[in-house]
């Protein structure tokens, strides 16, 4: 066999740059399209915090719920970035042409997880200070509660890439990927905090991890807690174990398709 | 040493089911351009993915400038552009301009190393000046230049080109036909190309690979495969009104507007005077004889249709 030639670039870094930038470019594309749902969106919110405070924007509510729509946009963000335009790229061929690289696929796939925090950071971040500054409302802030942040957000990247994963053979799971953030969304106190919650709802929400993150976030910013305490009531050893299992899972997974897709030709193609 | 290597490829898609490639050997050498032919489900996609690494095959093996697809991925696919069958290959959201540096980066290109290639493949295009327009935005066949620029943007050694110029117009596939040619002639690139335009295959190729049901049927330069079938007993006779006489075996009469074609293998000479004789008893004008040759067309459907000229 002769040698390899060698590359002109290292591989992995090439492929995981190209991918970040096809991605941004890609979302890009369309930029009023992601302007207006913002902006439906946050007109929505604001609306349905109006109504549950009967007429009025109870402000001492607000912060709490502002944290957890900016983790819902989060989800489903970089769920679009990485699963649905997973789907869609391997509808049309894309996915097959990107897979003939010198890379390896885990490398594109890492690229696309970038892409999706890259662009689901600055929306997730703009739901939640649009209406904070719309109704003059000042978030407060914390460097301790960095830490729970980005335990969220790791949470939340490690079931988006759980989800592709598996799209790179089943594009119904666009459908449970959508299913699972609207649940969130309903769950994760982004329309009242958690504390109005019915009881047995509370103790239903706090089944989802990002909704134990939101509620160590508020407690850290909102109600003073150290992280010291946050961390010994159990919430966040509990949410680095989920993300460990769903990074895991979505790894297992991602090899396993990519074995099977390639044994009945259906990579890159459905 | 062949661009192009396949060696005894089989592939079962099910363990217990029919093999779609059933055993195929194929070498394609540097520089040449091969038309990979075969019936709809004879197992041309099926080799070109494997190929393209985007398939394992159940057995056999196959490589791109002697790299193995399978265990020397990285090497074979940094010599391989290919251009798939029925996928748009291009994103049409990104710029001609991002379409290729993406593509270029994929295969291990530097970003200079990329823009610079881009920026040569997009001028010999005629679209450097739309390089920052969407390729959806593009015509069909404009979108299928920029895939082929898209495979080419590494300069690589093999192209594999599936349908190439499917659902293009005349015009289109005119102007893919000629990048081909220049492609094969002036850069040296080994072309493997599928197609059902059989005209494509005769202008373009120097060789001509036919498989049926996975298996080879025939491998020979374009020129010898015509030969071998071509006679100079085939005869045409084109007469005024029907042909009511008893005609010699292994001829046909096929009524076309307002005349009627006789066509036929004629081995003995004496046989076509007696035919003509005859005709013209009946009072049939004679409109004109012609000994015609098989074009690849032919060819082809005998082929496989009677899969023993292997």
């Amino acid at each position: 066999m002769p040698d390899a030639a060698p590359a002109l670039a290292p591989p992995v870094p090439a492929a995981l740059a190209a991918e970040i930038r096809k991605g941004l470019a890609n979302q890009l594309a369309h930029p009023l399209g992601h302007a207006v749902t913002l902006a439906i969106s946050i007109t929505m919110y604001l609306g349905l915090q109006y109504v549950m405070g009967q007429g009025a924007l109870r402000t001492d509510l607000l912060p709490a719920t502002l944290i957890a729509i900016g983790a819902y946009w989060f989800l489903q963000y970089s769920g679009q970035v990485m699963v649905a335009d997973l789907i869609e790229e391997q509808r049309t061929g894309t996915f097959a042409a990107a897979h003939m690289s010198t890379a390896p696929l885990w490398a594109a796939m890492a690229g696309r997880l970038a892409t999706a925090a890259l662009f689901a950071l600055p929306i997730a971040v703009l739901a939640s200070l649009v209406p904070a500054l719309a109704v003059g409302i000042r978030l407060p802030w914390e460097p301790a509660a960095l830490v729970p942040y980005l335990l969220l957000a790791a949470n939340i990247l490690a079931f988006t890439f759980l989800m592709a994963a598996v799209a790179i053979r089943t594009p119904a799971v666009g459908a449970i990927h959508s299913l699972l953030t609207s649940l969130v969304l309903m769950l994760n106190g982004a329309f009242m905090p958690l504390a109005l919650y019915p009881e047995w709802m509370a103790a239903a929400a706090r089944l989802l991890p990002t909704t134990l993150a939101i509620e160590a976030i508020d407690r850290v910013l909102l109600d003073g807690a150290s992280l010291a305490a946050v961390w010994s009531g159990g919430t966040l050893p509990l949410l680095i174990a989920h993300t460990a299992a769903l990074a895991g899972c979505g790894a297992w997974l991602l090899h396993r398709n990519r074995r099977l897709s390639l044994a009945d030709g259906r990579i890159g193609r459905y | 040493m062949s661009a192009i290597t396949v060696t005894d490829l089989t592939k079962r898609y099910a363990p217990d089911g029919p093999a779609a490639v059933d055993g195929l050997s194929l070498t394609v050498e540097p520089g040449s351009i091969v038309g990979f032919l075969g019936p709809n489900g004879a197992g041309k996609t099926t080799t070109i993915k494997v190929l393209t690494g985007l398939l394992t095959a159940t057995s056999g093996s196959a490589r791109i400038g002697g790299f193995d697809v399978v265990r020397q991925r990285a090497a074979a696919m940094s010599r391989l552009g290919a251009v798939l069958e029925g996928s748009r290959n291009v994103y049409w959201t990104l710029s001609a301009w991002q379409n290729l540096v993406y593509f270029g980066r994929l295969k291990g290109l530097r970003r200079s190393a990329a823009g610079a290639r881009a920026e040569r493949l997009l001028t010999e295009l005629g679209l450097w000046e739309r390089r920052d327009e969407q390729v959806g935005t593009f015509s069909r066949g404009m979108q299928q230049q920029v895939a082929i620029a898209a495979a080419l943007i590494a300069d690589p050694e093999v192209l594999l080109l599936d349908e190439p110029t499917l659902g293009l117009d005349v015009a289109a596939t005119r102007a893919v036909k000629d990048r081909l040619g220049a492609l094969a002639r002036d850069e040296g690139k080994t072309i493997l190309l599928t197609t059902h335009q059989l005209d494509v295959v005769e202008e373009l190729c120097d060789r001509v690979a036919v498989i049926s049901r996975g298996r080879s049927v025939a491998d020979l330069p374009t020129r010898e495969l015509l030969a071998t079938f071509r006679s100079h007993d085939h005869y045409e006779l084109r007469i005024s009104g029907d042909a009511d006489v008893a005609l010699p075996g292994g001829f046909t009469a096929e009524r076309a507007d307002d005349e009627t074609v006789v066509s036929g293998r004629a081995d003995d000479p004496e046989a076509l005077y007696r035919l003509i004789d005859a005709l013209r008893a009946q009072g049939r004008a004679l409109h004109g004889v012609e000994q015609v040759q098989p074009g690849l067309e032919s060819v082809f459907l005998t082929l496989v249709a009677e899969p023993s000229h292997a």
